[in-house]
C-alpha cells in the first residue's frame, strides 16, 4: 500500500491547483482523474475573470498561448422580449479609468478577461503539477475514502486500490464522492444546485472575430438568462435553473434562446454549427458548505465555492486549492492532521479576497432567484429596459411618430408606469445590499447632496446641520 | 452525424446522442443502482434527465430506469441529486470509460 502526504480526489482546476501548491510544498502528492486525458469529462463557461491577471498572472500568460484563447472585454446583453423580439442591447464598458484598476507588466488589464475550454485550460494547470513534482492518476475514479476512528486515511478507486495519506483532498466537483463518503455533507439541498446545459457550435474563425470579437454574450428575457462564451473558432451557449425550481426537460430550456430570430441570424453571421451538447451541475449557494473534517479538506465546487452571484468558480477552485494544501503542509509539519489544523482552512478562505465573495452570498442569491430566473419579472424588467433606453440620447430624436415632445413623453409615461412595479423589487433585493457602499463613496455623496441643500438655503443657517442630517441618513457618524 | 443539420432550428429535430460523444469499448460499470422499492413515483427524476432514460410507464407507481442507460447517460448526476427517496445511487462510470466532452 502506497502511501503519500496529499492524495487529492479530481484533477479539475481546483485539484491540479491543489496538486502544484502541495507538491511545491515538498509534500509527496498524487492525484486521481477518472477521465483518460486531464478535462475530457469538463464543461463550464469558461470565461476566466480579469483578476486572473491579479492572482494568476503567470498562468494567464500561458492562457493566451492556448489554442481556444479569446480576449474578451466585455459582455453584450441581448435583451429579447417574450415573442423573441430583440428589443434592444446594452453592454457593460470600457474606461482607461476602470481598466487601470489591475495592471500588469503596464498594461491595464482590469476590463480584459479570458475565454478558454476546459479541455485547454485543465491540461495546462495539470501539467504545471506535474512539473512541480506530483504524481498525476489518470482513467482512475475514486469510489470510496479510507476511514480510521472516524478520520479520514487515504482513497480508494475503483481498480480497488487503497491509497493511504495524511491528509485527503475533495477536488471532485459538484458531485463530490469524498464529500459524500466523508460524512462531512449528503447530497445538496435542491436551493444548493443548478443543472446547466449547454451547446457547443463551431464558427468561422474571422467571422466570430469581425461579428463578435472581444465579447461575451449574454440573452436575457422571461426565458431566464444564457450566456454565450465566446472562444477562438466557437461558442457555449447554456443556462441553467436551480433544481428545486426545475420544470422543464434541458434541452427544452435551450431551445427557448435556439428560437430567437436574433440568435438565429448571429448564427448564420459567423457560420454557427451545434457541434456538442452538454449538461453539468454547479452548485449555486449563498456561502460555501462544511469545508473540512478529520483528514479532509473539500475545495472547488465539492465544497460549494462558486460565486453566488453568477457561479463563476474556476478562480475560487484555484485559491481553495492553494489554501487546502498550504493548510495540508502545516497539519503534516506539526503532525496534527486532525480538525484542530484543518479549521485552520476555513480560517484561510474566509479572508479577503475569497471570503468576500460570499459577505453578500444571501443578497445575491435572493437577487438573482428573485430577477433572472423569474419570468413574470423579467417580463416587466425587459419592458422598463426597452423604455429607459427610449429616454437615453440620441433615442428620443429618431422617434418620428408623432411631434417629439408628444412621443418623449409617452415613453417617459410608460418608464413612469414601470417604476412602482420595480421600485417593489428593488426595495426588498436591492437596497439590502446598500451596506456594501464604501465610506469614502458615502462621503462623497453626503457631501453633494449636503452641498446642494446647503447651496439653497438662506446665507445665515449654517451648514453643519444640514450636513449632520445628511450624513446620519447614509450611516456616516 | 450529417454536417449538414447542425444549424440551431435543427437542434429541435434531433437527438441529443447525436451531439454527445464516448469512449469506445470501455466498459463503464454499473454506475447507477435503482432500488425500486424506495421509490415514491414523484417523477422528478423524469423531468430532470435530459436523455429520458427515466420514465414512468402508465399505471405503475414507480420510476423505470432505461437498460440503455450505460450507452447513453450524460454523467450529469442530476437524477441522483433530485431523488429525496435515496432511490437512486450514482457514482460515475469506471476510470477511462463514459462520455468525453471534446469542447468543455
Ligand atoms: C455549465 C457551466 C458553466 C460555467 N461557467 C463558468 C465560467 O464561465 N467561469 C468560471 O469561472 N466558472 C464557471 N463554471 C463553474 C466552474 O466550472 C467550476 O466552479 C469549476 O470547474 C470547479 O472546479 P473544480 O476543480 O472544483 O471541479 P471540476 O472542474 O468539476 O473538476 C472535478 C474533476 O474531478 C474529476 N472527478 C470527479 N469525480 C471523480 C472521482 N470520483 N474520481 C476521480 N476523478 C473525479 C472530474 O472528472 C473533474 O476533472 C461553470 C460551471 C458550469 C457547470
Ligand atoms: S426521483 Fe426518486 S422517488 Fe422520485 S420518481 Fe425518481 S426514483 Fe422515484
Ligand atoms: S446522470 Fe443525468 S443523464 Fe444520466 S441518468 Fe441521471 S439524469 Fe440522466
Amino acid at each position: 500500500m502506497a502511501k503519500y502526504d496529499v492524495a487529492i480526489a479530481g484533477a479539475g482546476p481546483g485539484g491540479s491547483y491543489a496538486a502544484k501548491t502541495a507538491a511545491e510544498l515538498g509534500l509527496k502528492t498524487v492525484f486521481f482523474e477518472r477521465s483518460r486525458k486531464v478535462g475530457e469529462k469538463n464543461a463550464s463557461g469558461c470565461g476566466l475573470g480579469q483578476r486572473w491577471w491579479r492572482d494568476f498572472p503567470e498562468i494567464m500568460e500561458k492562457v493566451e498561448k492556448l489554442p481556444s484563447y479569446r480576449d474578451i472585454h466585455s459582455c453584450i446583453f441581448k435583451i429579447v422580449d417574450e415573442d423573441d423580439n430583440l428589443v434592444t442591447t446594452i453592454s457593460t464598458t470600457k474606461t482607461k479609468k476602470d481598466a487601470e484598476r489591475i495592471m500588469y507588466k503596464g498594461i491595464p488589464r482590469a476590463m480584459s478577461g479570458t475565454s478558454i475550454y476546459r479541455c485547454d485550460l485543465d491540461p495546462l494547470l495539470a501539467d504545471l503539477a506535474c512539473e512541480a513534482g506530483a504524481e498525476l492518476r489518470t482513467s482512475t475514479l475514486v469510489t470510496d475514502v479510507m476511514k480510521e476512528n472516524g478520520r479520514v486515511t487515504g482513497l480508494v478507486t475503483d481498480k480497488g486500490e487503497k491509497i493511504e495519506a495524511d491528509i485527503v483532498i475533495g477536488a471532485d466537483g459538484a458531485h463530490s464522492i469524498v464529500a459524500i463518503k466523508s460524512g462531512i455533507r449528503k447530497r445538496w439541498r435542491k436551493d444548493q444546485i443548478t443543472l446547466i446545459p449547454q451547446i457547443d457550435f463551431k464558427c468561422n474563425e474571422q467571422r466570430l472575430d469581425d461579428v463578435i470579437g472581444p465579447a461575451e454574450w449574454v440573452w436575457f428575457g422571461p426565458f431566464c438568462g444564457a450566456y454565450q462564451v465566446n472562444f477562438r473558432d466557437g461558442f457555449h451557449l447554456g443556462l441553467g435553473q436551480w433544481l428545486d425550481i426545475w420544470a422543464l426537460k434541458p434541452a427544452d430550456m435551450i431551445k427557448r434562446v435556439l428560437k430567437i430570430p436574433a440568435f438565429q441570424a448571429m448564427c448564420r453571421a459567423v457560420d454557427a454549427e451545434m457541434r456538442e451538447y452538454q449538461i453539468h451541475m454547479l452548485p449555486w449557494m449563498e456561502k460555501p458548505g462544511k469545508s473540512y473534517a478529520d483528514g479532509v479538506m473539500l475545495i472547488g465546487d465539492a465544497g460549494g465555492f462558486p460565486c453566488p452571484l453568477e457561479g463563476e468558480g474556476v478562480w475560487h477552485a484555484c485559491f481553495t486549492g492553494k489554501y487546502a494544501a498550504e493548510t495540508a503542509a502545516e497539519a503534516i509539519s506539526n503532525g496534527d492532521p486532525t480538525t484542530r489544523t484543518l479549521q485552520k482552512y476555513e480560517a484561510k478562505w474566509r479572508q479577503p479576497p475569497l471570503g468576500l465573495e460570499y459577505e453578500y452570498g444571501k443578497e445575491f442569491v435572493a437577487l438573482w432567484k428573485n430577477s433572472a430566473f423569474n419570468p413574470e419579472f423579467m417580463k416587466k424588467m425587459v419592458q422598463f429596459l426597452g423604455e429607459l433606453q427610449w429616454l437615453n440620447f440620441p433615442s428620443p430624436i429618431f422617434d418620428w411618430s408623432d411631434d417629439h415632445m408628444s412621443s418623449f413623453n409617452d415613453h417617459l409615461g410608460h418608464v413612469l408606469d414601470l417604476l412602482p412595479e420595480l421600485s417593489e423589487f428593488a426595495e426588498k433585493y436591492v437596497i439590502p445590499m446598500k451596506r456594501g457602499i464604501s465610506d469614502t463613496n458615502r462621503e462623497k455623496i453626503a457631501n453633494m447632496i449636503s452641498g446642494s441643500i446647503s447651496a439653497k438655503l438662506p446665507g445665515f443657517i449654517p451648514d453643519w446641520p444640514v450636513k449632520s442630517i445628511v450624513r446620519k441618513k447614509l450611516g456616516l457618524k | 452525424m450529417d454536417n449538414q443539420i447542425t444549424k440551431p432550428e435543427d437542434f429541435f429535430k434531433f437527438k441529443i446522442k447525436d451531439f454527445a460523444f464516448r469512449v469506445e469499448g470501455a466498459d463503464p460499470g454499473d454506475f447507477i443502482t435503482y432500488t425500486e422499492s424506495k421509490c415514491n413515483g414523484c417523477g422528478e427524476c423524469v423531468l430532470v434527465c435530459t436523455v429520458n432514460l427515466w420514465s414512468m410507464p402508465k399505471d405503475a407507481k414507480k420510476a423505470k430506469l432505461s437498460s440503455k442507460y450505460k450507452d447513453v447517460c450524460m454523467e450529469c448526476a442530476a437524477c441522483y441529486a433530485v431523488c429525496d427517496k435515496d432511490a437512486i445511487d450514482f457514482r460515475y462510470p469506471n476510470g477511462g470509460a463514459g462520455i468525453i466532452i471534446k469542447h468543455g
